[in-house]
C-alpha cells in the first residue's frame, strides 16, 4: 500500500525453483525380482519407472535423471552410461574385480548413445533415456553369472555412486552458470548462493538383509545428511532396518507398497514432488522408525549391545580378550561375565555406568 | 514460473474451451502447456491426478497439503481450471471431487508413454552430411536475425548501430507496428513504451511476446490460432541441430516457417527445401529462463555465457560486453564513460534514469533488465543488485510520476459489514486487494475470479 514512497526494499530474487537432479537407486536382484513376479513382475515395474522418470523431465526443461542398478555383487550406471574410454574403469571400483571382463565385453559392442529410430510420435529425450535404460539392464542381467546369484544387492555401492554422480554434476553446473573455481568448498558456495541443482535419491528396494553392509550404507547416509540430499524410499518388498534410517535421517521419503502393483502411482504421488513442493505438502511417510543398529562383528541386527567407549563400534557380545575389533583399545569389561546369568540387565548396566571407563550397554 | 511470459498467459486464458480442446489434441501441445505454463506446485497436482481413475475429493486435495502452502494451492488450482485443465464435478451422493479434463490427460499420458499416431514431435528427416548445419552456424543465424529485429528497435531512438547487414522483411516491420512496439511518424519510425519493454525483456520472453502478436495477426490472414500455437509448442519440443522434414505440414505450418525465419526462429536453407533446422530460440521455447542463461544467445559475445552486467554500490556499472546493440540497449539509461575492447564502463546518474522515463521506460523494467542480465558473480549474491542502487533508481523515477495505474474490479455496495470484511480478508490472503475502504465498503483487485468463485462458494453454504 505504502509503495510510493519507495521505502520498501525491492528484492527481486529469482523465484523459479531451481532444476532437481533425480538419482534412482534400481534393486535389480534377479532372486528378489523373482519372488515378486506375481504381484509385479521386473518388466511392468520398469515400464512404471520410465513413466516416472519422464514425469520427472517434464517438470522443468533443466531437469536430470541418473539411474543406477544395484544388483547382485556389483552397482552399475543404467543412464547416463560412463563414457566408453572410462566405462571398464569405474566398473571396476565394483566389489568383484572377477566381472571386470563381463563388463568390458558388454561396453564394447554399444555406442554410448544408441541409435534411435525416427518415430515422431515419442518426446526425444525420453526415448533416447527408454533406449538406454533397455539396453543397459538387458546387458546387465545377461552378463550376470548364475554363480553371483545371492539374496543381497549392493545398496551401499550403487549409493556412492550415487553420491559420486551427484557431486560431479553439481560441481560442473555451478561451473557454468557462476564461474566457482572446481576446487571451492562446495558446501560454503552453497551458503551463499541459491543451489544449482537440487539433488535427491530414490531406492527402490526389493531385497532385505543388508546388515552385512551397515557400515557403508551408514556412512553414504551420513554424506548424505551433510549434503542435504534426501533420500527416498519405495520399499517394495523384503524388509530391511537401514533404510528406515537412511530416509529419517537425511529427511526423505518412506513408503511402504501395500500394493506394489500400485506403483506408478506411489511414484506419482509419493516421490515426484521435489524438494520446492514438500514444502507445501504433506508427506507421507510412515511414523515409527527402526533404528536398530548392526554389531560391527558378525553382522548381526541388535537391540541392545556393546559399544566401544573410544570409538563408538557396536558388538553383539564383548569381542575377544576385550580388545575392541575396530580401533584395538583395551576395554575392561568391569565385572561383567564374572556374575551368573541370573543377575538382571538393568543391574549390569547400572555397573556398567558406574564403572565408567567400562562397556556401556545401549 | 516465470514473470516473462505472462503476456502469453494472458492470451492463452482468454480463449474458448472449445480452443483448449481442440488444442490439448497434440500431445506435445499438453507437455509444453504442462511444462511451461504451470506453476510448480500444480504440477505435482496434475501428476498425482494423472494415473488415478476415480475423481480425487476436493478435502483430500486439501489435506495433501500444509495449512501454510494454502495460498499456493488455491492459485495453482486456480490457474489449471482456467486453463481448462482440471475440474470439479459434483456427482449426487458423492463429495466434490476434482479430475483432469480428458483431452488433456489423454495427451499428457501419450506424451509419456510415446506412441499412438499423432507425429506432434516433429518428424526427422534424414539428410546427406553436406546440407547439415552445425549448432555454433544456427546460433550465429538466430543471433543476427534476432538482433535485426531488435536493432530496428532501438535504432529508431537515434543511437547509432553499425548496420550487420539483416534487412527487416515487410512482414515483420508490419507487425510490429501492428503490436504497438514501433509507431511511424511520418517517414521515421519511433519506438514506444511497449517496445522498450519488450527491449529490456529476456531473450525467450521477447520471442513469446513476438510469437503471441504474430498469433494475433495470423487470424488477421486466415491462419487457423490452433493450427499455429500447436506448430509452435511442437517447435518447442524438437532437438536442437537435428533437421526435420517439412512432409507432415499443414498449409498453415509450411506458410508460418517462412514468417519464423525471418525471426530466427527455424533456419532453412532455401525456402523450397525439404527440411527445416529449429534454432536454440525455438527449442527453449518451453524452457524457464534458468535453461537459457546458460545458452550463448542470453549474451550477443561468444565468449560471455550468461550475464554480464556488474553494478556497484557506487552506482558504477560494468558490462562485458562488445555488442553494439547491448551497448545501445545500455546507454538508454546509463551514462557509457569508457568503452575497452570487451568491456564498457559507466555510471548510473539521475539525468540518465530521467531521460530513460521521459521515454517511456520505467524503473522495474531497468531492474529487471540489470537482474537478467546480472553477471554471475552478482547472481551469488542474495539480493542480486545492491539494494541501495535499486531503490535510487526508483526514486529518481517516483520524482516524476505520483500516480500508478492498476487494472482490475471494483468490488462494492456490500449488505453487511461481515460480508464485506470476509471477502476483503479472502482477497487479502490470496494476494490480490489493490485497495480498500471500510466507510465506504468498497474494495480493488486484481483479479476477480477467485474472489467471485469464493463468493459463490458462500452463497452456497449460506
Amino acid at each position: 500500500m505504502n509503495a510510493v514512497d519507495g521505502s520498501d526494499h525491492y528484492t527481486k530474487t529469482s523465484d523459479e525453483p531451481p532444476p532437481s537432479l533425480l538419482t534412482i537407486i534400481l534393486d535389480t536382484n534377479p532372486h528378489a525380482w523373482a519372488l515378486l513376479s506375481p504381484t509385479l513382475p521386473l518388466s511392468a515395474a520398469i515400464a512404471n519407472l520410465l513413466v516416472f522418470v519422464n514425469a520427472h523431465l517434464a517438470f522443468n526443461n533443466a531437469n536430470r535423471v541418473a539411474i543406477i542398478a544395484s544388483h547382485t555383487q556389483r552397482a552399475e550406471f543404467l543412464y547416463p552410461l560412463p563414457a566408453q574410454e572410462t566405462s571398464s574403469h569405474t566398473n571396476g571400483s565394483a566389489p568383484q574385480n572377477g566381472f571386470d571382463n563381463d563388463v568390458e565385453m558388454a561396453d564394447d559392442g554399444e555406442p554410448t548413445v544408441p541409435p534411435l529410430s525416427d518415430d515422431a510420435n515419442h518426446y526425444r529425450p525420453f526415448r533416447l533415456i527408454q533406449t538406454t535404460l533397455l539396453t543397459a539392464l538387458t546387458t546387465l542381467l545377461k552378463t550376470t553369472p548364475p554363480s553371483s546369484l545371492t539374496p543381497t544387492t549392493s545398496i551401499a555401492g550403487a549409493l556412492t555412486l550415487a553420491l559420486t554422480y551427484i557431486n560431479k554434476t553439481t560441481l560442473s553446473l555451478s561451473t557454468t552458470t557462476s564461474s566457482t573455481a572446481p576446487n571451492a568448498d562446495t558446501t560454503l558456495a552453497a551458503e551463499t548462493a541459491p543451489p544449482a541443482l537440487n539433488p535427491r535419491i530414490l531406492i527402490l528396494s526389493v531385497s532385505g538383509d543388508l546388515a552385512h553392509q551397515y557400515i557403508p550404507i551408514m556412512n553414504t547416509i551420513f554424506a548424505c545428511q551433510r549434503l542435504s540430499i534426501p533420500i527416498d524410499i519405495a520399499k517394495i518388498a523384503g524388509d530391511t532396518v537401514f533404510l528406515q534410517q537412511a530416509s529419517d535421517a537425511t529427511r526423505g521419503t518412506y513408503i511402504k507398497l501395500d500394493h506394489p502393483r500400485g506403483l506408478l502411482q506411489y511414484l506419482m504421488m509419493g516421490f515426484l514432488p521435489d524438494q520446492t513442493n514438500r514444502k507445501y505438502l504433506v508427506p507421507p511417510t510412515a511414523v515409527g522408525v527402526d533404528f536398530r543398529a548392526a554389531c560391527f562383528c558378525h553382522r548381526k541386527v541388535v537391540d541392545v549391545g556393546f559399544v566401544c567407549s573410544i570409538c563408538l563400534s557396536i558388538f553383539c557380545s564383548p569381542p575377544e580378550g576385550a580388545i575392541c575389533l575396530t580401533c584395538g583399545t583395551h576395554l575392561q569389561l568391569g565385572e561383567y561375565g564374572g556374575k551368573p546369568v541370573v543377575v538382571a540387565r538393568k543391574k549390569k548396566k547400572r555397573k556398567n555406568v558406574e564403572d565408567g571407563k567400562g562397556k556401556d550397554a545401549t | 514460473m516465470s514473470t516473462s511470459s505472462l503476456r502469453s498467459f494472458e492470451y492463452l486464458e482468454g480463449l474458448p474451451g472449445t480452443t483448449f480442446n481442440r488444442l490439448y489434441k497434440q500431445p506435445s501441445t499438453a507437455l509444453a502447456i504442462f511444462r511451461r505454463m504451470l506453476p510448480h506446485l500444480a504440477k505435482s497436482f496434475v501428476m498425482a491426478l494423472l494415473y488415478i481413475s476415480r475423481p480425487m475429493p476436493v478435502t483430500d486435495l486439501e489435506a495433501w497439503v500444509r495449512p501454510d502452502g494454502r495460498l499456493e494451492r488455491d492459485n495453482a488450482i486456480d490457474l489449471l481450471e482456467r486453463l481448462h485443465i482440471l475440474t470439479a464435478t459434483t456427482k449426487p451422493g458423492k463429495p466434490r471431487a476434482y479430475t483432469l479434463t480428458n483431452p488433456f490427460a489423454a495427451s499428457l499420458r501419450l506424451a509419456l508413454t510415446g506412441g499412438g499416431t499423432h507425429k506432434s514431435f516433429g518428424v526427422p528427416s534424414n539428410i546427406s552430411d553436406d546440407d547439415h548445419i552445425t549448432i555454433p552456424e544456427l546460433d550465429e543465424f538466430a543471433r543476427r536475425q534476432w538482433e535485426g529485429v531488435l536493432g530496428y528497435m532501438v535504432g529508431s531512438t537515434g543511437i547509432d548501430l553499425a548496420n550487420n547487414g539483416v534487412e527487416l522483411s515487410p512482414g515483420v516491420q508490419h507487425l510490429l507496428k501492428q503490436g504497438g512496439l514501433v509507431e511511424t511518424r511520418g517517414r521515421r519510425v519511433e519506438i514506444t513504451q511497449d517496445g522498450f519493454a519488450f527491449i529490456l525483456q529476456e531473450v525467450n520472453a521477447q520471442v513469446w511476446t513476438m510469437l503471441i502478436l504474430y498469433l494475433q495477426n495470423a487470424e488477421a490472414l486466415n491462419m487457423d490460432e490452433v493450427d499455429v500455437l500447436s506448430f509452435l509448442f511442437t517447435l518447442g519440443s524438437l532437438e536442437l541441430g537435428l533437421p526435420y522434414s517439412k512432409a507432415n505440414l499443414t498449409p498453415t505450418q509450411s506458410q508460418m516457417l517462412l514468417d519464423l525465419g525471418d525471426f530466427g526462429i527455424i533456419h532453412q536453407t532455401t525456402p523450397t527445401s525439404s527440411h527445416f533446422h529449429p534454432t536454440r530460440l525455438a527449442t527453449t521455447l518451453t524452457s524457464d529462463s534458468n535453461g537459457l542463461r546458460s545458452s550463448s544467445l542470453a549474451s550477443s559475445s561468444d565468449t560471455t555465457k550468461g550475464g554480464f552486467i556488474v553494478i556497484e554500490t557506487n552506482y558504477r556499472i560494468y558490462a562485458y560486453t562488445s555488442s553494439t546493440l547491448q551497448i545501445a540497449i545500455l546507454q538508454l539509461f546509463t551514462r557509457l564513460i569508457t568503452r575497452y575492447p570487451n568491456m564498457v564502463a559507466g555510471k548510473i546518474t539521475r539525468e540518465s534514469i530521467r531521460r530513460a522515463v521521459s521515454m517511456g521506460i520505467t524503473s522495474d523494467q531497468i531492474i529487471s533488465y540489470l537482474t537478467t542480465h546480472a553477471h554471475p558473480q552478482m547472481l551469488k549474491k542474495q539480493p542480486i543488485l545492491p539494494a541501495t542502487v535499486v531503490d535510487q533508481i526508483r526514486l529518481w523515477q517516483l520524482e516524476g510520476d505520483r500516480m500508478k495505474a492498476t487494472p482490475g474490479y471494483l468490488f462494492k455496495d456490500f449488505n453487511t459489514q461481515g460480508d464485506f470484511e470476509g471477502l476483503c480478508r479472502y482477497a487479502e490472503e490470496i494476494g490480490v486487494l489493490v485497495w480498500k475502504s471500510e466507510g465506504q465498503r468498497k474494495f480493488f483487485v486484481t483479479r476477480h475470479e477467485q474472489v467471485a468463485a469464493y463468493l459463490r462458494n458462500q452463497a452456497r453454504r449460506g
